[in-house]
């Protein structure tokens, strides 16, 4: 069961009653999994396209929500629904990973941005210029080559540069999360 | 527009939804289908003859309970394709009892000591069924999909295919009253092979016709 079912429903409850205070909660609260769901498949300007569609999918379509079926699924349906069409008026790919509902409640927009402040914070561990080439490469999704004519470093040495600076970050992790099971 | 200005758009203005919604949308359109459907019965085929004489036979009685039994497990099926997130394997599963009460009926009659197996598979009709049950079908099928589209279908080739298969069942219902034979066995074979068309057709073009 997704930890948001039950006050999701209620709110859905509510608001098929006309409870438009009930019904703001709620959109507010799906918007925020929402963002995140499409930040994680689409570029930015499509995403934000997405939430709104899928808003007025689920306002226009209210009716069709059974109470006796999990709220979270009807929202993951309209949702994954929202995300093929998508897909296909840019026509960039025919099917859809075969995720579910907790993919999409699993995550909000607020924990998505806590994630990204945790590798910022981590990578400012590294010295400037290493940390820049992990950041190209690991994250920004430059290639080995493009980074090693840009440092000027040969490929090899970037490689095992990145692979060394992960390795430390990782020891570092682990000493970090070591202090902390100590500390308690 | 802003996200935020959406949602207090949108739920600025929120009448209540009333029970029973997407029933009403359903039996409105199904209804007009079905009138649809039997118009072109009447009109086209035209009642058989008989009917009167034929209501009270086994064989009017065997298509009748094997095309409303799947007629109804269809109408779940359309009912869960236009909610998301709805399971529709349970009525898909349902759908099996009255093929296997169908196919074990022939089985009987194919076995029975005076029976002669060709008559009771082919009849007198055999070469136009499939296609005229597929035909009494098609304004039940569209009035089919028009009330799929208003609900929120998320698979539309599996919605379509819904959609097909009941609308096949009440099509070869309608069929009925026309249709002249009675046989098990003809009508397991070839009111299916109606119905399977019409199922196609449905998968076919749920993904061109059901996008909302």
């Amino acid at each position: 069961m997704i930890a948001q079912e039950a006050q999701y429903r209620d709110w859905m409850l509510a608001a098929l009653m006309g409870d438009a205070g009930a019904y703001r909660m709620l959109l507010g609260g799906l918007t925020r999994h929402l963002r995140s769901y499409y930040a994680r498949r689409l570029d930015a300007a499509a995403a934000e396209d997405a939430v709104q569609e899928t808003l007025i999918a689920i306002h226009t379509r209210r009716a069709t929500y059974d109470p006796a079926l999990p709220f979270t699924a009807w929202v993951y349906g309209i949702a994954r629904y929202k995300l093929i069409d998508e897909y296909r008026r840019h026509k960039r790919r025919a099917t859809v990973p075969l995720d579910e509902a907790a993919d999409l409640f699993g995550h909000d927009d607020a924990t998505d941005a806590i994630a990204r402040r945790d590798v910022t914070k981590l990578l400012d561990k590294l010295p400037p210029a290493k940390r820049q080439l992990v950041k190209d490469i690991k994250l920004d999704g430059v290639s080995v080559a493009d980074a090693a004519a840009r440092t000027g470093l040969s490929e090899s040495a970037v490689k095992v540069t990145v692979h060394r600076a992960i390795k430390s970050l990782g020891e570092d992790l682990g000493e970090d999360l070591e202090k902390r099971d100590a500390d308690r | 527009m802003q996200t935020d200005d959406l949602i207090a758009h949108l739920s600025n203005d929120l009448p209540p939804v009333r029970n029973g919604a997407v029933m009403r949308i359903l039996l409105s359109a199904i209804t007009l289908g079905v009138i649809g459907s039997t118009l072109v019965m009447v009109l086209v085929l035209h009642p058989r003859h008989d009917l009167a004489a034929a209501m009270t036979s086994f064989g009017m009685w065997t298509k009748l309970l094997y095309t409303f039994a799947l007629t109804a497990f269809g109408f779940w099926l359309v009912e869960r394709a236009g909610r998301p997130g709805a399971d529709m394997v349970r009525p898909a599963l349902l759908l099996a009892l009255p093929v296997l009460a169908i196919a074990l009926l022939s089985v009987i009659q194919m076995n029975a000591t005076d029976s002669d197996p060709r008559l009771l598979l082919m009849g007198h009709t055999a070469r136009v069924c499939a296609l005229l049950v597929t035909m009494t079908a098609l304004p039940t099928l569209a009035a089919t999909f028009w009330a799929l589209k208003r609900l929120a279908p998320t698979r539309l080739a599996l919605a379509g295919t819904g959609a097909g298969l009941f609308a096949g069942a009440a099509g070869a219902f309608v069929y009925s009253f026309h249709c002249p034979e009675g046989a098990a066995p003809f009508i397991a074979v070839w009111y299916s092979l109606g119905i399977a068309l019409t199922t196609g057709i449905g998968g076919f073009l749920g993904p061109r016709f059901l996008r909302w």
